[in-house]
């Protein structure tokens, strides 16, 4: 190998070159390295996503994000109202004549799912999601969350960015930008889209925004791979390599004439970063190693009916999401739900209409897979250091919409729940009102929410920050306080 | 004009020193008394008179011409590189000698162009021996239509412009692109560039009605929230957005910050946000007619298309009416038509002989009835009922006033609202159809509106009737009217035989259900035609609509608007005092009265914007040129030349360009072509050790800084070398996505491309936050926000999309095939080729002896298809 090509040679030789450039524009703006003010990762272009330190001693140093879209409602999973159940039939107080996103309410109704006490903790979670109620004394509940909009893609876009407009770089940019890789050959931040499609906003909810191209996500599932990744139909092996080869000779035959050329340097490895993940990214793709017990733990192994199928196919999924976590993959999203094929309750948790039915399928898909990947980041140890998060763009509401037996969007309201690295577990903050309408103990914002997960990477989301058009913009905009109640002995950050 | 509010007098005593607290560098001070205090969040400049914002900040301060230093270097070819030199002496760096011709053609080319020259242009400049080769190099380049599209597709950039509306529904904006085709006409005109901007705010008023897509280029939401609240939250975004990006477009400030608070780094109040805020408050998101001269030369195309789109529609009719016959639909007993419908009718008959056809209209779905077109088919299948064949129209009245609705709209061969006829009769009214001589007939088909905006004032009782040539004898005249003589009508009223009618149709029960909706009782191959005929009807009526200037185009609508209130941290249920249209208080805005129409006040910003007196428009668009021209402006921060923006490199240098910009008219290209016959453009990019320690980016210019290309650039190329760029210039664009037409719509990369899809990219559709599936990892933004520098990553995406995608090996297959075509079978005449094509040289002895031999053994696609993954094709240098 070239002396100049080897990564950890180059960012060596490189680092002080390009590296003082950065500070240099940093200083240029004058003022900047006092206490308080922004921290902009330094990045050497040769090498995006190498490893930087989080601005204090980080709690979690990776992060799997489950988003269920299309609103999973409070009230019939992880929510339990006794009042709710009390008055079921009954107008709620104060909701005359509400307006919501499709019209006018009827009255309160329980859950078509009856809610027990589980684990040590006793949290009474809904017979929709039994398996994930079983682990309930893991989870860290947050169920005052309170959103922006009622509307889906801005609520994605708010959840996934911050920022309820488009074009706002994802949390797992975000992440990436600030720390890097710790794994060479897989990309830094993967986005696991549902067996059915992508969520509504998809562009935003894993893209970069304005930050560089290096930090988006790079999306696949266990049933679709990276696009363009494979070696094209008709290219045989031996002439790809071949061709490659041939690349090679040339881009350095033409480095010859820029000697210390940093960015031609990096191009040419980037070549070879796509090289090594041209097979990494199917070994981890690769399932036929699983054994048996954890397919069958998943549901990997189930079938035979449109829901089963759908299911296993999401169970894979929930596999790869643990392997790419086992690999030290920084920022791991995967989804659940999806608005291609169907929309509106159908193949996503936008329950306005028959909710009951609809709900029944996406517990079954969502429960036992999503419980056992959790149940296997610990058994295997992975928790201890990787953040979990499972969260959607927001609530529903307690009434049944008027004329349907569905319930409307209700930003006012909603449950999240983490676990693992830097949570307390078996823990639950914040309340809704008597219904589970408005967050009324501890409300949380969006913002609050993603103040925690950055706090919880080591990293102070007030001063992690990108310049952009004449902002110097943060995923938190101008707002957020991370919830120190959730942390286990939480981190004092930066003085 | 402004009477100067700034302060230039830096001194550190006396009290018209700007105050600057930790970083601040707004102050509102006395003109008469001492320094008072900055305004507070509330944002309320103080009452009483004389008293004026101030700042020391750079870019407020009033462009001055500075003398050029005289360097004494030989290097220097003029004022520009004078300042240049003089900077890189204070740094003791060199500059670099002179690029060779080779490299400098390609470098002036893929910069000003976006595309590689011809091997015969390089031969040519080569061997160019003029002393002013290059100064007419450089003007050939500037003077090519090329040029407009490289450029524009920047601005747009700027000005964060998209062909959909983006947030969830997504749904295309089929006539976004008339301001795109605007843009690359103003570049390549060398419109003035303060012309450009009172165009593009005030265009309506201008005759440059195009240009206003400027203000309704960005996201907008479809979806409004039935919660009061939300929706008033919706409409103030929107108007943010105008004021955001009329702020960075052209005066590189961040207004945005000022819509909670006073500015916390620059002197805008928050009343200045709310004072332009009142300038937009009139302005709409959405279409509204457009007429732009039509081009003679495509007449002929559009006649061709025009019938081809008839014949399209009327299939699509027929397996429409097919699918709701009753065996289908399980109607059984009713034998009856489908019911009228407001998009398209077709009457079906036996052959008959006709020297007229009348269509009358005995009662409508409410008011006059109107009718967009009649086509009256020959069994040849041609439109014999056009003006332009022959035919006359008459009618029984038209409904007064209106440009949109005209008697001779009838049978002008175009449809849609904008070219229909109204009756002047409630319910009721007639078209009469006279044919020059004789013609056999079986179809005609009409509407109310064929683009399907329109469903009200539909025909919903009719008849059509033929008048018979008389047997055997002359063909006559059939321009008679009701007025004739009685015997005469007599004869005319037994000549007229009913051929269709609504008689013979279910009667129509509304307007709303989906027509397409009928279409899925189709099975087999009439399922898959009825998909394909939708597909191809859309195509058609965009490339027509794109011929014709289409009647409607996204350039935003205008009304009076009510008052607009300052807004207490920026929430629209906090309204403070009313704010009256302006701008910036410190560059004295223009003053306007609360109820200044609507029209005057994009107006009159723009007067303001365009005026030599604001000191930001002309720095910011020659920083602009100046950064698309090197990679990097002199002010590194090209849509922020605030106070949180960086600091210009070479000041002076910025400001003898902004005043040499204002003195030459505002030329775009004058400035262009000062910078690119310096000698820091000719320089050589080549690194040199010591200077890379200092100055690693190459700011200072001690080289010309080598850049991967941007997308566009990339795909261009490729197109260019392999043969295949499609040079069809503006119209609606092409698609590198797939449209799935739901209630939100979905996207997916095309896996599949033919020569429609080889246009310059420029040109493409594109869909808000959609990957194209190779070119968005190359940071080619999506118009989600404005984007005044694109990021240059480097990612092994991009490498796998550029290795391995479909669109990549097919121009890599063309290309060889060119190849083959070019340069025959053998491996070293290829080779060369091949490099003579890319880069303009021959290749030196390694490359041509490794090409040689791997084009034998790896076969000349493989050859191809590395050659377009090289550093020096993607690359600047």
């Amino acid at each position: 190998m070239h002396p100049l090509l080897s990564r950890r040679h180059f960012l060596r030789d490189t680092a002080t070159g390009l590296g003082g450039i950065a500070l240099t524009h940093l200083l240029s703006r004058g003022n900047l390295l006092a206490n308080g003010v922004p921290i902009r990762p330094v990045i050497n272009p040769a090498d995006p996503n190498g490893t930087r330190r989080s601005h204090f001693t980080p709690k979690a140093k990776k992060v799997l994000m489950i988003f269920c879209s299309g609103a999973v409602s409070q009230v019939d999973t992880f929510e339990y109202k006794p009042e709710l159940i009390r008055r079921h039939g009954q107008p709620m107080p104060g909701g005359a004549n509400l307006v919501t996103f499709q019209g006018e309410q009827g009255n309160l109704n329980q859950s078509p799912w009856a809610f027990h006490p589980r684990g040590q903790s006793g949290k009474m979670v809904s017979d929709l999601v039994p398996h994930l109620g079983a682990l309930a004394d893991e989870m860290c509940f947050i169920h005052s969350l309170t959103g922006k909009t009622n509307t889906h893609g801005p609520g994605e876009n708010f959840m996934g960015t911050g920022f309820t407009l488009d074009g706002f770089p994802s949390m797992g940019a975000w992440t990436t930008y600030a720390l890097g890789t710790e794994n060479e050959t897989l990309p830094a931040y993967v986005a696991i889209p549902d067996p059915r499609g992508a969520p509504q906003s998809a562009g935003n909810f894993w893209g970069s925004g304005f930050l560089p191209a290096s930090f988006q996500g790079t999306d696949f599932n266990a049933s679709q791979p990276v696009r363009n990744l494979a070696r094209p139909a008709g290219i045989t092996p031996d002439s790809d390599k071949a061709t490659r080869r041939f690349l090679s000779s040339l881009n350095r035959h033409h480095l010859e004439r820029f000697p210390g050329d940093s960015e031609l340097a990096a191009r040419i490895s980037s070549y070879e970063l796509a090289a090594r993940m041209q097979l990494s990214v199917p070994e981890v793709s690769d399932l036929t190693n699983e054994p048996a017990h954890i397919l069958k733990m998943y549901g990997a192994d189930q079938g035979g009916n449109p829901v089963k199928d759908l299911k296993a196919a999401y169970a894979r999924n929930c596999i790869l999401a643990r392997r790419l976590v086992e690999k030290g993959v920084r920022f791991v999203q995967l989804f659940n739900g999806a608005y291609q094929t169907g929309g509106e309750g159908v193949s996503n948790w936008d329950g306005h209409k028959v909710l009951a039915e609809q709900y029944a399928k996406h517990g079954e898909v969502m429960d036992q897979p999503t419980a056992a990947l959790l149940a296997d980041l610990k058994q295997r140890g992975l928790l201890e250091d990787t953040l979990v998060i499972w969260c959607t763009e927001f609530g529903r509401m307690p009434t049944f919409q008027k004329g349907a037996s569905g319930r409307d969007h209700n930003p006012e309201g909603f449950t999240a729940w983490m676990a693992g690295a830097g949570v307390k577990a078996g823990y639950s903050y914040g309340a809704t009102d008597e219904f589970g309408y408005k967050a009324e103990v501890n409300p949380v914002t969006v913002y609050d929410f993603h103040a925690t997960v950055l706090h919880l990477l080591g990293l102070d989301h007030e001063r992690l920050s990108f310049y952009h058009n004449g902002v110097e913009r943060r995923l938190t905009d101008v707002h957020g306080h991370p919830i120190m109640d959730i942390m286990e002995h939480p981190s004092r950050g930066l003085a | 004009m402004m009477s100067c509010s700034w302060k230039t007098d830096h001194s550190s005593t006396g009290p018209r020193r700007a105050t600057a607290i930790a970083g601040l560098v707004l102050g509102l001070v006395a003109a008469t008394a001492g320094t008072v205090p900055a305004p507070g969040a509330e944002g309320k400049a103080p009452a009483g008179n004389g008293e004026k914002i101030t700042t020391s900040h750079w870019s407020y301060q009033p462009v001055r011409r500075p003398e050029a230093p005289q360097t004494g270097k030989a290097w220097a070819q003029g004022e520009i590189d004078e300042f240049l030199a003089a900077k890189l002496q204070e740094q003791h760096l060199e500059p670099s000698g002179p690029a060779d011709r080779r490299t400098l053609i390609r470098r002036l080319y893929l910069v000003m162009h976006g595309l590689p020259p011809s091997p015969e242009q390089v031969e040519a400049f080569a061997a160019d021996t003029r002393p002013d080769a290059w100064e007419r190099l450089v003007d050939e380049v500037l003077a090519s239509p090329h040029y407009g599209e490289r450029w524009a597709r920047h601005w747009l950039d700027v000005v964060r412009y998209a062909d959909s509306n983006g947030f969830e529904t997504n749904r295309e904006r089929k006539t976004a692109w008339p301001y795109r085709d605007y843009v690359i006409d103003a570049f390549n005109s060398d419109k003035p560039w303060n012309q450009f901007v009172r165009e593009q705010l005030a265009g309506d008023a201008l005759g440059a009605d195009a240009a206003t897509g400027f203000l309704v280029a960005g996201p907008y939401d479809i979806v409004k929230s039935p919660d009061i609240n939300l929706s008033l939250a919706q409409r103030e975004d929107e108007l943010a957005d105008m004021v955001n990006t009329t702020g960075t477009a052209f005066l590189g400030l961040t207004m945005g910050c000022a819509r909670c608070h006073n500015h916390k780094f620059d002197p805008i109040l928050q009343k200045d946000y709310f004072a332009m805020q009142a300038v937009f408050a009139g302005v709409t998101h959405g279409e509204r007619p457009w007429h732009p001269r039509p081009d003679p030369g495509k007449a002929p195309m559009l006649a061709e298309l025009r019938k081809t789109l008839a014949g399209t529609e009327g299939r699509l009719e027929e397996l429409r009416t097919m699918a709701s016959a009753p065996a289908l639909t399980g109607g059984g007993a009713s034998a009856l038509r489908p019911p009228v419908n407001h998009r398209m009718n077709v009457e079906e008959f036996a052959p008959a002989a006709a020297i007229a056809v009348r269509f009358t209209i005995t009662a409508s779905t409410g008011a006059e009835p109107c009718v967009d077109e009649v086509e009256i088919y020959d069994e040849a299948g041609n439109n014999v009922a056009l003006a332009s064949a022959g035919a006359v129209a008459e009618v029984s009245g038209t409904l007064p006033g209106y440009e949109a609705h005209k008697q001779e709209h009838i049978n002008d061969g175009r449809t849609g609202n904008d070219r229909s006829w109204i009756s002047n009769a409630s319910g009721s009214g007639w078209v009469k159809i006279s044919f020059p001589s004789a013609v056999r007939i079986h179809r005609i088909v009409w509407s109310r509106d064929r683009t399907e905006q329109f469903p009200d004032r539909l025909p919903t009782a009719y008849r059509f009737e033929v008048m018979a040539p008389p047997a055997g004898g002359p063909v006559i005249s059939s321009r008679e009217t009701s007025e004739t003589s009685a015997p005469a009508a007599a004869a005319a009223a037994a000549a007229w035989t009913v051929v269709a009618s609504s008689e013979t149709r279910q009667p129509f029960a509304g307007g709303k259900a989906d027509p397409d909706g009928v279409l899925s009782r189709l099975s087999g191959p009439q399922a898959d035609e009825a998909r394909r005929l939708k597909a191809e009807v859309a195509e058609l009526r965009s490339r027509v609509a794109g011929l014709e200037g289409g009647s409607t185009a996204w350039l935003g609508t205008f009304s009076q608007p009510g008052p607009t209130f300052r807004l207490h941290r920026g929430d629209p249920l906090q309204k403070k005092e009313v704010v009256a249209p302006g701008a910036l208080t410190v560059l004295n805005g223009p003053g306007m009265d609360v109820d200044t129409p609507e029209q005057q006040r994009r107006l009159r910003l723009g007067d303001w914007m365009a005026s030599a007196d604001n000191p930001l428009t002309a720095r910011v668009q020659v920083n602009r040129i100046w950064h698309y021209i090197f990679g990097c402006g002199i002010v590194d921060t090209p849509s922020d030349l605030g106070v949180n923006g960086s600091r210009p490199t070479h000041p002076e240098l910025l400001d003898w360009m902004a005043d040499e910009f204002m003195k030459s008219g505002w030329s775009v290209k004058h400035m262009q072509r000062l910078i690119l016959r310096s000698a820091a453009f000719r320089q050589s990019s080549a690194p040199r050790a010591e200077a890379l320690k200092t100055d690693a980016d190459a700011r200072l210019l001690w080289r010309f800084p080598p850049r991967r290309l941007e997308a566009e650039a990339i795909r261009d190329s490729m197109l260019t070398v392999s043969g295949t760029l499609n040079q069809e210039a503006g119209g609606p664009g092409f698609y590198l996505v797939e449209v799935e037409n739901e209630n939100v719509m979905h996207y997916f990369p095309k896996e599949k491309f033919s020569p429609s899809e080889f246009r310059r990219m420029v040109y493409q559709t594109r869909i808000r936050q959609t990957n194209d599936g190779v070119f968005r990892s190359l940071d080619c933004p999506d118009g989600s926000l404005v984007m005044p520098r694109r990021s240059r990553s480097n990612t092994p995406l991009q490498a796998l999309n550029l290795f391995n995608s479909r669109f990549v090996l097919q121009q890599a297959d063309l290309f060889a095939g060119r190849l083959t075509t070019e340069a025959g079978s053998r491996p070293g005449d290829q080779a060369e080729l091949a490099y003579r094509l890319l880069w303009g040289r021959a290749p030196d002895g390694f490359e041509k002896s490794a090409s040689t031999a791997f084009i034998e053994s790896g076969g000349l696609p493989a050859f191809c298809r590395a050659l377009f993954n090289t550093s020096e094709f993607l690359f600047v240098f």
